[in-house]
């Protein structure tokens, strides 16, 4: 067991737990944070994809140690002040969720897609997406709102 | 069912009860729920209103309208992406005429009040439509007779509109919020009609999930976020052998492990299977403890079990049955069809959070039959089922995984031991695919033929499948039903191996064997598929009265029949399913070689479904599929928008699933247990282009969770086939070579 620091949201805070822990259960056990969900634990189904200073990084394979060094944000954090960014407005409208559960990890691996390339092809989001798997298979409605957040925004 | 009432009075008082009941339940729990986000609805929706406050009204354990006209409804069933926690307050809605906007719904934890609460089956609409426009209806007429009472008049001169009460004549208006403290000293009304079907507002629109804000900005939701105060954390590991059991553990190691509070073995308990329980502080520390634990299984024969071995011994079967061939048809077509064990590897692994304390288990659980975990408990454990509170959370996917509830039990045996501390149990991935119930797999051994006018005269089939779990085929479905002399027999293969229910349970496999060598018919015969299925059905009773009354039988019996369950069969709605899908996908058209259309069509749930797919297949053997087009018939429409996303989820995760997914069972173990060699379909492989068309319906719902799945499959292999003379016969098939020259 070890102290680490983490930026999370914005917000400091210092954890005590077993070095090799992952980013993913310190945000979901020790932080409270459980937007970040648990799907694999090998890095093949996306569901816990955070921002590492706004890349996409799968907090599963991450461990506590290596987040310490990054500005980390997670599904919680992407909302400022509780606004709804224009593509979780997007996620809403469109009604993309069915059992929900990969979509923290699809919007925000579809976030750090639309702050690179703003008006995105189906290839580029098809790629970008590539490794988030939905097992609803949401996918039409996930292009959709791709789409629908790029021509607003 | 307590909300359609038939003696004022006693309705009265045992709604009113089911409703305290429910809320001394919630309020039992308070403790907790002060700390905790989730399944603590009732307690939220019941929030109490001060002292001298005018009272909410709460006609029936469905519906609370507070004095300021906020509304409160239950969602009986369990959100697990099918649209429910949305579409079954709609329907109450409805019938109670209140705006969309003043509406907040609750899940319902487990309640006998609440009625049908199993999400299986595409069964939570069917089995509570009625129910809820009767419990919407009776509120909305006492409602209009508080009303009626407060200005002297006639009910029958008032109407409702948005949540309020109107008198035309004196063009006067009270707020349902207004009317809260009179409505709820009225009795209880019976036999309160509905409204026409035609007359519905809300019911047929798109409304987004009640959920959506919370999904999409990471709020607690799902079993898995739960957090107590206190929480431990645990894993549970059983013999990868099905059958086997633990004889000895390195326990007293495992115990010194880092953040490990916990170790020990569960067995001896009714309905359990036997395993090492791992109690950690943290989720990671437990599945770390998981890697360092050595077990001495007793693997017992189950070991012997392997999916090669399982093929020879259908053959085997399919030979001694010797099912003679099919009277001299002119040309005869034989095939064997095969198709895998599935997992179901919801996205969200099985877990369950329990605490034991003071003789009660208060349990969170992301279940599909939240009573039958409730079951498993009482049964496993010795407990009284009123000792046993289970709270429902959202679930991430059923596909019928969560209709067995063995985390349930599980988890209550280690809360047991743990008395006084909550524990949140989660499977590791690893366990979640190790342990499923899978989808049988199942051999089609087919003989058929043809005769000179290209008329379907033989169809026999010899299927084999896992003994139990469900998934047989009868004779009565269609194409059977459509062919005089046509037979169905079946062999079972004994084993150990769990298999169950998954979405679309038997159609799922069947449908896909079934459909493809209707095709290799159509192809036989020298003829267009759509012409020949559509010839089949017009030897069908009823095929003609298309627009007319269904045959009584399929009204709600018509379960299933694509792969070949009775029940009933409206022919008239398979044919209209068949013109509308090819209709709007183009059908018929020449295309190029490398480029192809299929079709396929089924009954489940009382629904019935075509689907077109259209592929292109390079000559290098890559497969894209360009479009998929729908034609669905379920009846009435709840909510437009989760009906489509449903029906666009079920072909894709049929698509899939056919071309991708198989768990092989290798020495009595799964050999697949993550997703990388379990590979889920992808954004890349879903079509640009997936059109849904539902045919107009004011006829009860139908299920619609399921039915949207067994077509797709066999529409892409037959587009295939289409596009490049080559047939797929065995799933997944992405393993097989589709170049061609």
């Amino acid at each position: 067991m070890s102290n680490f620091t983490l930026n999370v949201n914005g917000t400091s805070s210092t954890v005590d737990v077993t070095d090799d822990t992952p980013l993913l259960w310190v945000l979901r056990d020790t932080l409270g944070l459980v937007g970040t969900k648990y799907g694999c634990g090998i890095g093949e189904c996306g569901a816990c994809t955070v921002h590492l200073d706004g890349v996409a990084a799968k907090s599963c394979g991450v461990t506590v140690k290596d987040a310490t060094a990054a500005k980390i944000t997670t599904i919680e954090g992407l909302a400022p002040g509780g606004k709804l960014t224009v593509l979780q407005q997007a996620w809403c409208h469109l009604d993309v969720p069915q059992c929900g559960y990969c979509q923290s990890g699809q919007i925000m691996c579809a976030t750090a897609l639309l702050a690179k390339k703003p008006k995105p092809t189906d290839e580029e989001i098809d790629y970008a997406l590539s490794a988030n798997i939905c097992r609803c298979a949401t996918y039409t409605r996930i292009r959709a709102a791709i789409h629908a957040a790029a021509t607003v925004a | 069912m307590s909300v359609a009432p038939n003696s004022p009075g006693l309705t009265t008082i045992m709604d009113r009860r089911g409703f305290l009941k429910v809320g001394a339940l919630a309020g039992g729990g308070l403790l907790i729920s002060a700390y905790f986000p989730l399944g603590s609805s009732l307690a939220e929706a019941q929030t109490a209103p001060a002292a001298g406050a005018a009272p909410d009204f709460a006609p029936n354990v469905f519906i609370r309208i507070a004095p300021d006209g906020a509304v409160s409804l239950i969602a009986p069933n369990s959100e697990m992406g099918q649209g429910a926690k949305t579409a079954l307050p709609m329907i109450i809605a409805e019938e109670l005429d209140v705006d969309w906007k003043q509406v907040t719904v609750h899940q319902g934890d487990l309640n006998p009040a609440y009625g049908r609460q199993s999400a299986v089956g595409s069964g939570s609409t069917t089995g509570n439509y009625a129910a809820l426009r009767q419990a919407g209806a009776t509120a909305r007429a006492m409602l209009v007779a508080a009303a009626a009472q407060t200005w002297g008049v006639p009910a029958a001169e008032c109407s409702t509109a948005a949540g309020a009460v109107l008198h035309a004549v004196s063009s006067r208006r009270l707020t349902y919020g207004e009317l809260t403290a009179t409505a709820a000293t009225l009795p209880v009304p019976t036999g309160v009609p509905l409204k026409d079907p035609k007359d519905f507002k809300l019911i047929g629109t798109r409304v987004p999930g009640v959920d959506n804000e919370k999904i999409v900005t990471g709020q607690p939701l799902y079993g898995i976020d739960q957090r107590l105060p206190g929480m431990l954390y645990a894993a549970y590991v059983k013999c990868p052998v099905f059958g086997g059991k633990p004889v000895s553990a390195n326990l007293d190691e495992v115990k010194k492990l880092p953040g490990v509070r916990d170790a020990f073995v569960l067995e001896n308990i009714n309905g359990l299977v036997p395993g090492v329980a791992i109690v950690a502080d943290s989720t990671w520390n437990a599945f770390s403890a998981v890697g360092k634990l050595k077990v001495q299984w007793d693997e017992g024969p189950g070991v012997s079990q392997n999916s090669e071995d399982m093929a020879k011994q259908a053959a085997a079967l399919a030979q001694a049955a010797a099912v003679a061939p099919p009277a001299a048809p002119v040309k005869a077509v034989e095939a064997v069809y095969h198709y895998p064990f599935l997992a179901h590897a919801t996205l969200e692994p099985q877990n369950c959070t329990a605490v034991f304390k003071d003789g009660v288990m208060e349990m969170w659980c992301p279940t599909q039959v939240p009573s039958a975990g409730q079951g498993l408990v009482t049964r496993g454990l010795g407990l009284a089922a009123g000792n046993v509170k289970v709270h429902v959370t959202r679930v991430g996917g059923g596909f019928g995984r969560r209709g067995s509830n063995e985390f349930s039990l599980e988890v209550a045996a280690i809360a047991q031991k743990l008395e006084g501390t909550p524990v949140k149990l989660t499977w590791m991935r690893e366990h979640d695919f190790g342990h499923d119930n899978y989808r049988s797999n199942g051999w089609h051994f087919f003989n058929g033929g043809v005769d000179a006018a290209g008329k379907v005269v033989a169809l026999q089939d010899y299927f084999v499948k896992m003994l139990g779990g469900p998934g047989d085929m009868n004779g009565g479905g269609f194409p059977f039903n459509a062919v005089p002399g046509s037979s169905v027999q079946s062999g079972k293969l004994p084993g150990p191996i769990p298999t169950g229910y998954w979405r679309a349970p038997g159609d799922n496999g069947n449908t896909w064997a079934v459909q493809c060598f209707v095709d290799e018919l159509a192809h036989a015969a020298g003829r267009d598929p759509l012409d020949f299925t559509l010839d089949l059905l017009a030897a069908l009773p009823g095929a003609a009265a298309r627009g007319g009354p269904a045959p009584a039988a399929a009204a709600g019996g018509g379960r299933r029949g694509g792969g070949g369950r009775g029940g009933g069969f409206a022919a008239a709605k398979m044919v209209a399913v068949l013109k509308l899908a090819t209709d709007q996908a183009g059908w018929g058209r020449k295309l190029p070689r490398g480029q192809g259309q299929g079709l396929a069509v089924c009954n489940a749930n009382g629904a019935y479904v075509a689907v077109v797919a259209d592929v292109t297949v390079s000559p290098q053997g890559v497969l894209k599929i360009t479009k998929l087009t729908a034609a669905v018939d379920a009846g009435l429409i709840m909510n437009l928008s989760s009906a489509e996303s449903q029906v666009q989820g079920a072909m894709l995760d049929g698509i899939g699933a056919a071309w991708f997914l198989k768990i092989t069972i290798e020495k009595g173990a799964a050999a697949q247990v993550n997703f990388d060699d379990y590979p889920l379909m992808r954004l890349e492989h879903s079509p640009p282009v997936v059109d849904v068309h539902f045919l107009p319906s004011v006829s009860p719902p139908t299920g619609l969770g399921e039915p949207g799945l067994p077509p797709a499959a066999p529409a892409v292999c037959n587009a295939i086939f289409a596009a490049t003379g080559i047939r797929i016969r065995t799933l997944p098939f992405s393993g097989q070579d589709l170049k061609w020259s």
